[in-house]
């Protein structure tokens, strides 16, 4: 029997009052564990169809199923869906009710009717998975407005849900910002969640997301993986974006005759590929071969030993992954070359032979792992990768 | 105009952040039971002058913008005990002086008293609440309004207009700013009608703001409930019992200073 998909809609129709429909034959599956984002232009129906998830929005026709059951509309039902599926508004202002950081994480869980120690213990795990930890008492206007998203987020968390459902969660951050936080939603799906988000930004789509849907005037106009969704020009111009640059390019090279491979290149590492496949090897590899990629687990180094290991190897880029790596580099006065997209940019790093390290915690380390190794095979390359305990056991210091 | 985040921000900033608000309230709210209960002007004025030295010298605040502040409520002080001290009756006259053949101006030692009195309440008064503002943030005083068993409905309004004066506050400074950039407030007339769009929208904002909040927090599973803090270090017995030898002295000196 097929699994139900987690959430599905149906032939959804909504209109405000006195305005022109805002969603119209809108039908959508989305699977568990998915990367989603909405793209389209402003007033194409992307927030209103998010607010339809979660019972904000009660659809004048069509339905919704979450779990392959309808949602139906009274409170306590509305309640459950709400706790399983956590909405973070565009505005961190709008969300944040509360007059400190703890009270506004606090907000769900208490509502939730947990006991006053789980509360706790749930507000203090939210704030360190946004690595907001010792802002407790902070009153959210002291706050960045990248701290603020965080608390927003961390204030959704907290209540446990399967799914986060975020609108814009870039529009109001600086690019920095930005990368921290489709950084953070990448881990927090590395964790099982499902993230759906709206945004304009066809780059930061393009790059993040599993899937793309593309809107225009309330009705989906494509939906499918980013590669196929950007690739018709037709589309991308009937919802008011743009092709990303980095499709453009592969474009305009295959144009000109250069031979592209069957799937469309998503990061500047996939072009460098093409390019050099194209060009029969490496452009240009530099005379000590490929550098290498060290992993350092931040739970099992402490502060000192980094910088010491630091202090006797050289490493050329320094990067971190993941919000309590990114704490930990913070507290021990490292600042990080990269802190989005880490992996492919320190691959790219080494193809051009230079050393790197990725710092990060617990089950991404495997993932760095099998990334590069994947990499290494399907391009027949053999960029070495270590991790950094192993090579400080055997006293075998990199670079040294 | 828009100096409405810097209490907050110097009492977030205050070197007695750390102390329990028990012991900051203690302090406050005693003094201002004391200046109350005082007949005279002495102990007032030497409460007032002790405070500002433990404002500007213990909780590190600017003695520039302390001054500042407190120069707002001095100044209407000053103006009634002028009045007072001239209009008021009394016996025993020491200056005077007609101004007109239906006014005359007289002051006797009776109203020099009495203003003298109104106004070192009024200094006395006004230092003890800054002390209050100015070392305790409003986010210490709701955890300590919940350890007071205040109903729960009230604490929770308190917060949310708490949370939204902040975004008000931003809202009317850009409005502000935009009216003021496309000269909003040149002419007298043009100034009053400026005024009225700022509040209109205002209005308009606080609406809209109204309803996001109920959206966000029913998307939150809002159940009538929220969270509050109540996380303060322990009383420290050196601080409280420096605070209550303190209110003691002020205690004798008005047993003394009233015979």
């Amino acid at each position: 029997m097929q699994m139900h998909p987690l959430i599905e809609l149906k032939d959804l129709e909504y209109a405000y009052p006195y305005s022109s429909p805002a969603l119209s034959g809108i039908s959508l599956r989305i699977q568990r564990g998915e990367k989603i984002a909405l793209v389209g232009s402003n007033g194409a129906g992307k927030s209103t169809l998010l607010l339809t998830l979660n019972g904000m929005i009660r659809p004048d026709r069509g339905i919704v199923t979450f779990h392959g059951n309808p949602v139906s509309y009274d409170r306590a039902s509305l309640r459950k869906i709400r706790q399983k599926i956590g909405f973070v508004f565009q505005d961190p202002d709008v969300q944040i009710i509360a007059p400190t950081v703890w009270q506004d994480v606090a907000f769900g869980p208490v509502n939730l009717d947990y006991t006053d120690e789980l509360v706790r213990q749930t507000v203090h795990n939210a704030l360190h998975n946004v690595g907001l930890e010792g802002f407790d008492k902070r009153p959210p206007y002291h706050l960045s407005g990248g701290e603020k998203k965080r608390v927003a987020i961390a204030g959704v968390l907290a209540m446990d849900p399967d799914i986060l459902v975020l609108d814009e969660p870039t529009s109001m951050l600086d690019p920095a910002g930005s990368e921290d936080i489709m950084d953070l939603l990448d881990e927090l799906n590395h964790q099982g969640k499902t993230i759906i988000i709206s945004t304009h930004d066809v780059e930061l789509a393009y790059l993040w997301a599993d899937r793309i849907v593309l809107m225009e005037k309330g009705r989906i106009i494509a939906s499918g993986t980013p590669e196929e969704a950007f690739s018709d020009k037709e589309l991308v111009r009937r919802a008011r974006l743009k092709t990303p640059i980095l499709l453009e390019l592969s474009q305009e090279l295959g144009s000109r005759g250069m031979k592209i491979a069957e799937t469309l290149p998503r990061t500047v590492l996939d072009i460098i590929r093409i390019i050099e496949q194209n060009h029969h090897g490496s452009i240009c590899l530099s005379s000590n071969g490929y550098g290498t990629i060290h992993v350092g687990d931040v739970d099992q180094i402490s502060g000192p030993a980094i910088q010491t290991i630091l202090a006797r190897a050289s490493y050329d880029t320094i990067g971190v992954m993941g919000s309590r790596a990114k704490i930990c580099a913070r507290q021990w006065g490292l600042t990080p070359d990269i802190s989005y997209a880490v992996i492919d940019k320190c691959i790219l790093q080494a193809m051009n032979g230079r050393t790197s390290l990725i710092l990060t915690t617990g089950g991404m380390i495997s993932r760095v792992f099998e990334r590069v190794t994947v990499f290494n095979q399907t391009n027949n390359r053999s960029i070495p990768i270590q991790s950094l305990i192993k090579s400080e056991n055997s006293d075998d210091l990199p670079g040294v | 105009m828009f100096a409405h985040d810097f209490l907050e921000e110097a009492a977030h900033h205050n070197a007695l952040l750390q102390v329990h608000p028990y012991t900051k309230l203690l302090l406050g709210i005693g003094s201002i039971i004391l200046v109350l209960l005082t007949p005279n002007y002495i102990v007032p004025c030497i409460l007032a002058i002790t405070l500002s030295i433990v404002i500007i010298v213990v909780a590190k605040i600017n003695l520039k913008f302390y001054l500042k502040l407190l120069g707002i409520p001095l100044s209407f002080a000053f103006i009634s005990a002028f009045i007072i001290i001239f209009l008021s009756e009394g016996v025993t006259e020491i200056w005077s002086l007609q101004l007109f053949p239906w006014l005359t101006l007289t002051i006797t030692e009776e109203s020099l008293n009495q203003g003298l009195h109104v106004f070192s309440r009024v200094f006395g008064g006004m230092c003890a609440l800054f002390f209050i503002s100015l070392t305790t943030p409003m986010t210490d005083l709701f955890g300590i309004m919940k350890k007071f068993k205040i109903p729960d409905l009230f604490i929770d309004l308190s917060m949310i207009i708490y949370r939204y004066i902040f975004i008000f506050m931003e809202k009317t400074r850009q409005i502000y700013l935009a009216q003021h950039m496309r000269l909003g407030y040149t002419k007298p007339r043009e100034a009053i009608k400026s005024f009225s769009m700022l509040f209109g929208s205002i209005f308009i904002t606080s609406w809209d703001a109204g309803e996001n909040l109920i959206h966000a927090m029913d998307c939150r599973c809002y159940n009538g409930k929220y969270a509050k803090m109540i996380t303060s270090n322990p009383v420290e017995w050196r601080s409280l019992s420096a605070v209550s030898l303190y209110l003691f002295i002020i205690i004798g000196m008005i047993l003394w200073t009233s015979g």
